[in-house]
């Protein structure tokens, strides 16, 4: 019989992960589906949800927000720090699965999970996240880009919990946004996801990340795709961004569509998503309009 | 384990098993107007409000909901009898099995303090065959709490 244990701190949570078949319990909205499909027998979980220090969300002395990994969807799209500040963050956790999903299932769950169909990964990655991973021999960070390493699989080693993510401050000029593409229900996981943060300066794009979700193994930031739109990017920039995010592609046949849709709609919505973010048929002409702020 | 929390209104304990799911120990409860349908998180006919807001029971842990304030269908019933009215004004049903998961989620959504939600937006994770979506969300629009000087029919942001 499964045993079940709340803890009140991270060092009691740790404590009581170190037994052999524990397993720790955000919100349960994946973890439950793995237990009741029989996939996960645990002999203990440790539940999350009780442990105050992981549900904070603060700003720190060098501008960076640090978001505990209990913080639950529906109180980070909600939280004044993240909609002023990352707006691109707050509009993506509104848009995971449904409003029950919102309430219960915690950023670190949706993270650790590694679901490459998640959607705040490639989020995160695009605005250079890490996260901080705690454990017996104590709390280390790392980069979110370093977190993963393959098809549900992260670089949490046995007995380490993750405990927050820390999100760098945003620079000036900052324009990012994501996008989901749900062909069948709003509410579905996404067939393809896109994000892109670009910082614009004096009509220039000075800096360009673009980060896929849904389409890969695990979600990843694609190498050569920024780099084609520094500058003032013109059709044929944004078709070689497009065209490496297709590339990075490594979809797998599913109900969501075959590998080579999932292909083509990386390569259409990584175009429309720059094309909106550096101004439809003219990205010269909004790249001299307003620079500043704009997170969607 | 022994798990206490506030079921509709009223005090509420349950020996269960640390992976016990909170629709099973309602519905063997007698309280059947909580649904399965997915199984899995989506339908959203299992919908019951925990500290106000609609979750999935069919994926809740009933130990999770130690201290909770959680309320069903049926307590909803009672507790907000205005919305049912607007259901079956509105004939916002027709097979009625997602109708306790669209009270559930209505009354998520008349709770809700964040502004100018939109209510398509919200109710898209609870799935009806019947009725087309358009007379439920017209009874939801109409049960919403309307800001003063609003003008009745744009509430809630007014849907698509």
């Amino acid at each position: 019989m499964t045993e079940f244990r709340s803890p009140a701190t991270v060092s009691q949570a740790l404590a009581d992960l170190g037994a052999e078949g524990a397993l720790a319990l955000g919100g349960g909205t994946a973890l439950m589906i793995l237990v009741k499909s029989g996939l996960l027998e645990p002999d203990r979980v440790v539940w999350l949800g009780r442990i105050p220090e992981l549900r904070q969300i603060t700003v720190r002395g060098d501008g960076a927000l640090v978001i505990g990994a209990g913080v639950r969807l529906a109180d980070l799209w909600r939280s004044p720090e993240v909609v002023s500040r990352y707006a691109v963050l707050a509009e993506a956790a509104s848009q995971v699965g449904n409003p029950r999903v919102q309430a219960v299932a915690t950023l670190g769950g949706h993270l650790a999970h590694a679901d490459p169909r998640q959607d705040l990964a490639p989020v995160l990655l695009v605005l250079g996240a890490s996260v901080l991973a705690a454990g017996p021999a104590g709390t280390r960070s790392l980069p979110l880009a370093g977190f993963y390493t393959g098809f549900m699989s992260t670089a949490l080693q046995a007995g380490e919990i993750l405990t927050g993510v820390i999100v760098p401050p945003p620079p000036p000029g900052r324009r990012a946004a994501y996008f989901r593409f749900t062909p069948g229900s709003a509410s579905d996981y996404p067939t393809v996801g896109v994000a892109t943060s670009l910082v614009v300066r004096g009509g220039q794009v000075v800096e360009a990340e673009v980060a896929l979700g849904a389409g890969a193994a695990w979600p990843r930031l694609v190498p050569g795709a920024g780099e084609a739109i520094v500058g003032v990017p013109d059709h044929d920039a944004l078709a070689t961004a497009a065209g490496a995010v297709a590339a990075a592609a490594d979809p797998s046949n599913d109900q969501r569509g075959s590998a080579a849709y999932k292909r083509a709609m990386a390569r259409l919505w990584t175009q429309r998503l720059l094309s909106r973010l550096l101004g439809g048929t003219t990205p010269r002409s909004r790249l001299r309009g307003d620079p500043g702020g704009d997170e969607r | 384990m022994i798990v206490h929390f506030r079921l509709n209104g009223e005090p509420f304990d349950a020996d269960v098993e640390a992976l016990t799911i909170l629709l099973d120990l309602l519905r063997s409860r007698g309280m059947t107007g909580t649904k399965e349908g997915c199984g899995v998180g989506v339908c959203g006919a299992c919908a019951v409000l925990v500290d106000g807001s609609p979750v999935s029971s069919c994926l809740m842990p009933v130990p999770c909901c130690e201290g909770a304030d959680v309320w069903t269908a049926e307590g909803l019933a009672r507790r907000e009898p205005a919305l049912v009215d607007a259901f079956l004004e509105h004939e916002a049903l027709q097979c009625g099995a997602c109708t306790p998961g669209q009270l559930v989620a209505a009354a998520g959504l008349i709770a809700d303090p964040t502004p100018a939600r939109d209510i398509r937006r919200y109710l898209a994770g609870n799935l009806c065959r019947c009725t087309g979506y358009a007379p439920i969300v017209a009874a939801v629009e109409e049960s919403l709490p309307r800001a003063v000087g609003e003008v009745p029919g744009e509430a809630g942001g007014g849907g698509l």
